[in-house]
């Protein structure tokens, strides 16, 4: 599974990092039921994941591997991870203070989000090239994005459907997630 | 006294950084150690498999990624490690080929495909059809060879194939060399 | 501002020991991570395909959040504000790579199935909120009190969901290799839709709607 096409396709659809990998849960049930922040949301995210693959590709195929020190992939992807939405928060804020607002707290929790971190991984123990990374981070940014915009629809119709109150919240949520998982499985028939 | 020490500018930044220093110096110590431990676990496997592949074995050489296998003074095969990006992660494996270069076995060494469907690479069933193969017969039946994939495991399947296909044209023409 | 000085003045009256008590407690049912607080749910669903992964898992947790709770709090008086998110990332971060580095060299079969899950404990919201909640106010005994108490509600939490799903999807439970039992016509055709992805989302938004229809927890 080397070729670009499948790398991007298998991130997005077949092994989709939220419904197949469990990756970027908190944002995920976390979504609102408008549209437009969740594309938002999921195009942050995609910018995140694609600056910080190719940050982590670099130094994992200049640095790590070379000097022999993978060991130090976690500490260095993670500080990576931190000042990189560091760097876009500050941008979004002085080119567009309006989507600053509405991402709210949501932009900061992008370091601890596993979808970021967790591609980067998923990069490293593929020992993918840069330019395989970037074609997984855009798959796994776009897959993000997709579930994102379908859980974002799906939340309208949940609130004003009749839940038992155990149900209510979350659990309501993990049982849609369950669903459309299952529906995410029919993908493994592309290949 | 650390309270005057906390007010200076600098303070945060040299704080910082010595953590930072403290931790590498702390994970190279670490990792001296345990990487000799897995090093040293990895000959052990290599060594098991080698043994499963070729049993007469008594000695064999290593050279980069090949191994050549003597039964006494002769050489009775080679065995060579490949591996290649499967479904989810890497897929390694031991390949053993006979002197006339069609293969005698194939060992899975490590996979992450998914359970009870890629990871069926693994079975008997999928590596047993390897056996005996010249390098041209390497192909996938749906490509016209006659290597079936496992069913609902295309893509950990195809990996194998290629993998093995690859890497072999590779060593054999090092060795005609 | 009054609660927490209400909480401190009680803890205050309390003895030590008791308070030790407290808090331990407190991380296993009152504030447990997963069925409660929902926190740190990306490895939830990946490890608890089966009961070793999910045993596995959870020692490392108890481990990361243990080390990096005594760390914090015996240096949280010496953190600048400025940066303490980055120490207590880096601290963690240390810590986690310690512990991939043991499992890598002593646990390989572990550390395999693991994959990238165990790398990812660094960003699990438990230990970073444990760190900033906890650890950097407290003590150094409440604070490991307040690690094993949060890491043993984390490893119950995920042996149940794991109990479920392994026994369901496999018609059966293996500890680490030794097979502990086998339940006759669900082995030869198990459900293995529990161990599949959509099975995780299933098993846990039900084991949450009882935990809160049992009012453990109040529900929304």
């Amino acid at each position: 599974m080397n070729d670009l096409f499948t790398i991007f396709i298998v991130m997005a659809l077949v092994n989709n990092i939220v419904l197949a990998k469990f990756l970027g849960l908190c944002p995920f049930f976390g979504v609102s039921k408008k549209l437009s922040n969740a594309v938002s949301m999921g195009m942050a995210v995609t910018l995140v994941m694609l600056l910080a693959s190719v940050a982590t590709s670099v130094i994992y195929n200049y640095i790590l591997v070379p000097f022999n020190v993978e060991f130090m992939e976690i500490v260095l992807y993670i500080l990576v991870i931190a000042s990189l939405v560091q760097i876009v928060e500050l941008i979004i804020k002085r080119t567009n203070i309006t989507l600053y607002n509405s991402l709210g707290i949501f932009l900061p929790l992008i370091t601890t989000n596993c979808a970021v971190l967790g591609v980067t991984l998923i990069n490293s123990s593929g020992d993918y090239t840069i330019l395989q990374s970037i074609v997984s981070a855009l798959g796994g940014g776009i897959g993000f994005t997709l579930v994102l915009i379908i859980m974002s629809g799906i939340r309208e119709k949940l609130d004003v459907a009749e839940t038992p109150p155990a149900m209510k919240g979350l659990p309501i949520a993990f049982i849609t997630a369950a669903l459309l998982a299952l529906a995410f499985l029919g993908f493994n028939g592309l290949m | 006294m650390l309270e005057r020490l906390k007010s200076k500018r600098f303070y945060p930044i040299v704080f910082l950084a010595l953590i930072v220093l403290v931790s590498v110096s702390l994970l190279l110590y670490i990792d001296t150690f345990t990487s000799e431990v897995v090093e040293a676990q990895n000959k052990a496997k290599i060594q098991a498999v080698l043994e499963s592949i070729f049993p007469e074995l008594t000695d064999f050489e290593e050279d980069g990624d090949l191994f050549v296998i003597y039964e006494g003074d002769n050489i009775t095969g080679y065995t060579f490690l490949a591996s290649g990006n499967g479904y989810s992660g890497i897929i390694s494996m031991l390949v053993g080929i006979n002197t006339d270069y069609t293969i005698k076995d194939v060992a899975i060494l490590s996979q992450t495909e998914t359970p009870g469907l890629g990871s069926k690479i693994t079975e008997k069933e999928f590596t047993g059809q390897f056996v005996g193969l010249t390098l041209d017969d390497i192909v996938l039946s749906g490509d016209g060879g006659s290597i079936d994939s496992i069913t609902g495991a295309t893509i950990s399947s195809r990996a194998v194939t290629e993998t093995i296909r690859e890497k072999m044209a590779g060593i054999i023409e090092m060795l005609s060399e | 501002m009054e609660e927490e000085t209400q909480e401190k003045n009680f803890k205050a009256s309390q003895g030590k020991g008791s308070i030790f008590w407290k808090e331990l407690v407190k991380g296993l049912v009152i504030s447990n991570p997963v069925f409660i607080l929902t926190l740190g749910l990306c490895p939830v669903l990946a490890v608890t395909n089966s009961i070793d992964n999910a045993l596995g898992m959870g020692a490392g947790v108890i481990f990361v959040l243990l080390c990096s709770n005594i760390i914090i709090s015996a240096i949280r008086k010496a953190i600048p504000p400025l940066v303490r998110i980055p120490v207590f990332i880096v601290v963690i971060a240390t810590f986690v790579t310690i512990l991939s580095l043991i499992f890598e060299a002593y646990l390989p079969p572990l550390h395999e199935s693991l994959g990238i899950y165990l790398s990812l404990i660094v960003v699990n919201c438990i230990i970073l909120g444990r760190a900033e909640v906890f650890a950097s106010k407290n003590n150094v005994l409440y604070s490991i009190a307040d690690a094993i108490g949060i890491g043993l509600g984390f490893t119950i939490a995920l042996i149940m969901i794991a109990l479920f799903r392994e026994i369901l999807g496999t018609g059966g439970l293996a500890v680490f290799g030794f097979k502990l039992f086998s339940i006759p016509v669900l082995s030869e055709h198990p459900m293995t839709f529990f161990i599949s992805p959509p099975g995780a989302f299933l098993v846990i938004g039900l084991l949450m709607a009882l935990f809160r229809w049992i009012g453990v927890i109040k529900g929304e």
